[in-house]
C-alpha cells in the first residue's frame, strides 16, 4: 500500500472496434431515399394515386412489424425503418391502379408469414416485398395484371388498361410506335409503380452505390448477364442490340436487380457468391421471359435464387484470415494423404 | 424350406380372404357405379344440349385425335361431342353442343387444371364464366377470337385458354360434319 | 386400455398430422373445401378402424418376417372396398378426392398405427385407437378446410352446406356454402397448393408452440409442488 505503482489500464472493448455511422436505420433510409425519384416518376404518370399506394403500404407494414413484436413480446424493431422500407418496395411493385386493401394484404405475408415467423429482420430467407408480390400475383391474377394507361399515352390508346411493352415483345405482336428507347428510359410507359423509369432507378442506383449501401456485383452481374444472354439469342423482328435494350428497359429488371436482389438477408456475403448469385437471377429471368407462362420472370428468379443463397454462401466459404493460397492447398493435399493412408 | 413354404401359405391365404371380399364388394357396387357414370356423362351432356337420352355414334377417330366420343341425341336434336386438348397448363375436357345446322348450342367444361382467377373462368359458375361461355351459343365452324376477326372476347388475361377452347370448338363442329 | 388417454393422445398429444408428422400428402392436396376434408377424414377413419381391429386380431398368428406384406394387403382390401362404396354412393366426394382414395394404401397413418400400435395391443384398445387417431386426422383436415376455404375463397363449408333453400347439409356436393365476404377478395393462392403448405406449416408451428408452453407450464408446476414437500 505504501508504493503506488502506476499501472496502464487498458480498455478491452468486444468487437467491432471500428466504429462508423452507419447503421440499419441510415442503411434504409438511403434506400428509400433512392427509391424516390421511381415514385416521383410514378407521381408524374398517374397522378397521387400512387402515392396513397404507397403510404398504406408502408403504413401497414409497419403496423404488422409493430403487432406482431407487441404480441409476441419481443422488443420493438420498426425503429430500424425495414419495416417502412418493405412496405414501400411492395407497394413499389404493385400496377398503379391496384386497389388499396391489396398492400395490406401483401404486407401481411410480407412481414408476419415471410419475415417475423422467421425470427425477424436479417433471418428471412426471401426477400420480404418480392414474396408479398409473389403472393398477390398468385392469389388476385386478374388485378394484377391490369395497368393503367400512363399521362403521357392518354390519348393514344383506347381504353383505361394497357398491354406492357414485355406482353408485345413475348406475345407474338409488334411493339407499337409509343414504345421505344426514349419513353421506357423516361418511363412514359405502362408498367408496376416503380418500374416506369430506367433513368430514375439509375439515379437511386448511383446514390446507393455512392453511399457505399450496395456494392455493383449483383446488379451488374444480374443485368449483364440478361443483356449477354438476349445479345445472342435475338429474337426475329428486332435488331439484337435493340432487342437487348429494350429487355434491359422493359419490365422490373433494373429495379430488381438494384433494389430486391441487394437485399443484405437474402443475397450471399461472399464476393465471387454476389457474382454467382446475380448471374443467376440474370438467367432466370431470361428463361422465365422466353419459356414462362408470364412475360417477367424478375420476380421469380429473384426468390429463386434467394433460396440458393445459402448454397452459394458454402460453395465460396470465406478463407480465414492469414491464410495463403499455398496453406490452403497444403491442408488439401494432407487430407488426400490421411485418406489413401486410410484405406 | 418347410419356414418359407409356411409363409408362403399364410400370405397366400391373406390375398385369398381379401379377394374374396373384394369380388363380393364389387359384384355388389358393380350396377350402382356404371349407373352413377352413366349420369354423370347424361348430365354434363343435357347442360350443353337437352335430349331425352344419347347414343354413341363412330366417327373417324385418327382424323380427330383430340375427340374422344360423339354422342347423337335421341330426339334428334343433334350431337354432343366430349373433347380433350391442352389448355395453357394442361389437359382440358370439354363437352360440345352441336344442333343439326351445325351450330354450337353450349360448351360445359368437365375437367381442367387452368390458372385460378385468369383461365379457370372459362369453367366458373360464377358470373364472368357463365357470360363467356354464352358467347359460343349459336356459332358455327368458323369461330374466332374476336382479336382475328371473330365473335368471341378473350377473358381477360387468359388468351391461351380462351384460344385454345375455341380451337377445340370449331374442332368439334367440324367432327359433326365430317359424319355428314 | 386407458381411453381417455388414447383420446387426448390421437387429438392433441400424439396428433398424426400435427405431432406424429404422418399423411400429409392427401393433407395438402384435398382440403380446399370442408366437403373434401370431412369425406376424407371420414374415409381414413373409417380404413383405420377396420385395419387396426384386424391387425389386432390376427396379431398372434401372423409370422413376424412377412407382416407388413400382410398388413398391406389388408389395407388394400378395405381401401378398396371404401373406393368403390363411395363410387357407388357418394359420386361426387369419389371424383373431389380423385386418386387421393386409392392412395389411403400408402398413407402412412395406417400402415402406421398397424406396425407401431395393433401389433402389440388388444382389438378393444385398437379399435378406439383407430376412432381417435381417425378423429385428429379429420379434425385437421377440417381446421385446414375451413382455414383454407375462407382465405382463398371467402366461402364457409363449401359442397357440405346448402342455404339458398334454408340450412341444409348437402350430400352429393352441390352446396354453394356460406359466402362470408365476396370471393374476389379471397386469396386464390391458398387454395393452390401453395395454400396447403403454408397452413400446414402454420398448423404445426402453432401445434408445438401450444404443446412447448404446456410442458413448462407442467413443470413449472411440478418444480412448486416438489419445493412444497420439501
Amino acid at each position: 500500500m505504501s508504493e503506488n505503482k502506476e499501472r496502464i489500464v487498458l480498455d478491452v472493448a468486444y468487437q467491432p472496434q471500428v466504429r462508423t455511422n452507419t447503421d440499419t436505420k441510415r442503411i434504409m433510409l438511403n434506400v428509400i431515399l433512392a427509391l424516390l425519384p421511381a415514385l416521383a416518376v410514378a407521381v408524374w404518370q398517374f397522378g397521387v394515386y400512387p402515392l396513397a399506394l404507397a403510404v398504406v403500404s408502408m403504413a401497414s407494414a409497419v403496423f404488422f412489424e409493430w403487432g406482431y413484436r407487441k404480441l409476441m413480446k419481443k422488443s420493438c424493431s420498426i425503429g430500424d425503418l425495414s419495416a417502412a422500407l418493405t412496405g414501400l418496395l411492395l407497394a413499389l411493385v404493385l400496377p398503379p391502379s391496384a386497389p388499396l386493401w391489396l398492400p395490406v394484404i401483401g404486407s401481411f405475408f410480407a412481414i408476419v408469414v415471410v419475415k417475423q415467423l422467421y425470427g425477424g429482420i436479417g433471418k428471412n430467407f426471401l426477400n420480404p416485398a418480392l414474396a408479398g408480390r409473389a403472393f398477390l400475383l398468385a392469389s388476385y391474377a386478374a388485378i394484377m395484371g391490369q395497368y393503367a394507361v400512363p399521362n403521357a399515352l392518354v390519348g393514344s390508346v383506347d381504353g383505361v388498361t394497357m398491354a406492357t411493352p414485355l406482353s408485345y415483345m413475348y406475345g407474338g405482336t409488334a411493339l407499337p410506335e409509343y414504345f421505344n428507347f426514349k419513353s421506357m428510359f423516361l418511363g412514359t410507359i405502362p408498367g408496376c409503380i416503380g418500374e416506369l423509369s430506367t433513368l430514375a432507378l439509375l439515379i437511386g442506383g448511383a446514390y446507393l452505390l455512392i453511399t457505399k449501401v450496395i456494392s455493383w456485383r449483383i446488379p451488374g452481374a444480374f443485368m449483364g448477364t440478361v443483356a449477354l444472354l438476349c445479345l445472342i439469342f435475338g429474337k426475329e423482328g428486332y435488331g439484337n442490340v435493340d432487342w437487348m435494350l429494350y429487355n434491359l428497359m422493359a419490365g422490373g429488371l433494373v429495379m430488381g436487380s438494384i433494389f430486391m436482389a441487394t437485399d443484405y438477408a437474402t443475397s450471399p456475403v461472399t464476393l465471387n457468391g454476389q457474382l454467382l448469385y446475380g448471374a443467376g437471377c440474370g438467367a432466370l429471368t431470361v428463361l422465365i421471359r422466353y419459356f414462362g407462362g408470364f412475360p417477367e420472370g424478375v420476380t421469380y428468379a429473384i426468390l429463386i435464387m434467394n433460396l440458393c443463397t445459402w448454397a452459394i454462401d458454402k460453395g465460396f466459404h470465406r478463407h480465414q484470415f492469414g491464410v495463403t493460397k499455398e496453406d490452403i492447398a497444403a491442408e488439401k493435399a494432407a487430407k488426400k494423404a490421411a485418406k489413401e493412408a486410410a484405406k | 424350406m418347410n419356414k418359407i413354404l409356411k409363409l408362403t401359405i399364410v400370405l397366400f391365404l391373406v390375398c385369398a380372404v381379401v379377394a374374396g371380399v373384394l369380388g363380393v364388394v364389387n359384384e355388389l357396387t358393380y350396377e350402382t357405379i356404371e349407373e352413377q357414370n352413366r349420369i354423370k356423362t347424361e348430365r354434363a351432356y343435357a347442360a350443353v344440349l337437352p335430349s331425352d337420352g344419347y347414343e354413341e355414334v363412330a366417327f373417324d377417330e385418327e382424323a380427330n385425335p383430340t375427340i374422344d366420343a360423339i354422342s347423337k341425341c335421341t330426339n334428334g336434336a343433334g350431337y354432343v361431342v366430349m373433347t380433350t386438348f391442352s389448355g395453357s397448363q394442361g389437359k382440358i375436357t370439354l363437352a360440345v353442343g352441336v344442333d343439326n345446322d351445325y351450330k354450337c348450342t353450349g360448351i360445359s367444361v368437365i375437367s381442367h387444371s387452368e390458372t385460378s382467377g385468369l383461365g379457370a373462368n372459362a369453367a366458373s359458375t360464377s358470373e364472368v364464366g357463365v357470360n363467356w361461355r354464352a358467347q359460343f351459343v349459336g356459332e358455327d365452324k368458323n369461330i374466332a377470337l374476336s382479336k382475328t376477326g371473330g365473335n368471341i372476347d378473350a377473358l381477360s388475361g387468359a388468351t391461351i385458354t380462351s384460344r385454345s377452347i375455341t380451337g377445340a370448338v370449331a374442332t368439334a363442329i367440324m367432327a359433326v360434319e365430317s359424319l355428314g | 386400455m386407458n381411453i381417455k388417454k388414447q383420446f387426448k393422445e390421437g387429438l392433441i398429444t400424439n396428433n398424426p398430422v400435427l405431432v406424429q408428422l404422418i399423411g400429409m400428402c392427401a393433407t395438402m392436396a384435398i382440403t380446399t373445401t370442408l366437403f373434401n376434408g370431412v369425406g376424407m377424414g371420414l374415409s381414413v377413419l373409417i380404413i383405420l378402424t377396420c385395419c387396426n381391429v384386424v391387425v389386432a386380431a390376427i396379431r398372434k398368428i401372423i409370422p413376424n418376417e412377412i407382416r407388413l406384406a400382410i398388413f398391406v394387403v389388408i389395407i388394400a382390401g378395405f381401401v378398396t372396398i371404401v373406393d368403390l362404396l363411395l363410387q357407388a354412393y357418394i359420386p361426387a366426394l369419389s371424383d373431389a378426392l380423385g386418386v387421393f382414395i386409392p392412395l389411403i394404401v400408402v398413407n402412412c397413418i395406417i400402415i402406421g398405427r398397424a406396425e407401431a400400435f395393433c401389433q402389440k395391443n388388444t382389438v378393444g384398445a385398437s379399435f378406439f385407437d383407430g376412432i381417435f387417431q381417425g378423429l385428429g386426422y379429420t379434425l385437421v383436415l377440417i381446421v385446414m378446410c375451413v382455414f383454407r376455404e375462407l382465405v382463398g375463397s371467402g366461402r364457409f363449408g363449401g359442397g357440405l352446406i346448402d342455404i339458398s333453400n334454408g340450412f341444409r347439409i348437402t350430400m352429393d356436393g352441390t352446396g354453394a356454402g356460406i359466402q362470408i365476404f365476396p370471393s374476389d377478395f379471397g386469396a386464390t393462392i391458398m387454395t393452390l397448393p401453395f395454400g396447403g403448405f403454408i397452413t400446414l406449416g402454420l398448423l404445426i408451428a402453432l401445434m408445438q408452440y401450444a404443446l412447448k408452453k404446456a410442458a413448462k407450464k407442467k413443470e413449472a408446476q411440478e418444480m412448486a409442488e416438489k419445493e412444497d414437500e420439501d
